[in-house]
């Protein structure tokens, strides 16, 4: 699954910490899920989108082999 | 997302401190009166090497227990999952050594002091290795 979270808080200018304190997960779940390296659940990508007000599917994309 | 069954933050540091109260119980065993000569070993339930067992082996066990089940300062869902999978490893290590031991060894009091702690040291070191490896990762990028 690619994410663009990290276009996304360019945009609203805010860093990996403030969007982490928004939806209340540590700074290294931000980290590892626009590394790619960690999907989030349905909440918490729901909460994400919530913080950038788009659509889910604006932000979390599905990818070839998913 | 809530998390049931675990202990509150401040028990890890009380679980680090049980862990460690075997250090002085052992450094002094004379002078706080323990014998273990073989008289002293018939004598009832809390004769001196139960009250030694409890003191080192099973307070350490608790101590463990508490860090290893306390929460996370941030507990998130990734924490979860890596708990998860920390427990998982923890269990077949448990079992591989076990399996192993109980085939090759006849000491099965020394095996079930191993079963009483691979469990649990397994699971803390992969579990904090995973957490300071996401730390550090998260560290680099800013």
């Amino acid at each position: 699954m690619k994410n663009n979270i990290r276009v996304e808080r360019a945009i609203k200018n805010i860093t990996q910490a403030d969007l982490a304190e928004k939806v209340g997960v540590s700074r290294q779940t931000i980290n590892t899920i626009e590394s790619q390296k960690y999907v989030p659940s349905t909440v918490l990508a729901l909460k994400i989108a919530r913080v950038f007000e788009k659509p889910l599917e604006d932000i979390f994309t599905l990818e070839e082999g998913d | 997302m809530k998390n049931h069954f675990l202990f509150p933050y401040w028990c890890r540091f009380l679980g680090w401190a049980l862990f460690l109260f075997h250090i002085p119980v052992v450094i002094f065993k004379d002078n706080l009166g323990f014998r273990f000569d073989e008289d002293s070993q018939a004598q009832g339930l809390f004769n001196s090497h139960h009250v030694f067992f409890i003191l080192t082996a099973l307070l350490m066990t608790v101590g463990l227990f508490l860090v290893a089940f306390a929460k996370e300062k941030i507990e998130d869902e990734q924490i979860w999952s890596v708990r998860l999978e920390s427990l998982r490893w923890a269990i077949y290590i448990n079992y591989a050594i076990l399996i192993v031991s109980l085939v090759f060894l006849d000491d099965v009091h020394h095996i079930m002091e191993l079963n009483l702690w691979v469990p649990l040291i397994f699971f803390i070191v992969r579990f904090r290795w995973v957490i300071f490896r996401l730390n550090r990762l998260a560290g680099r990028e800013n």
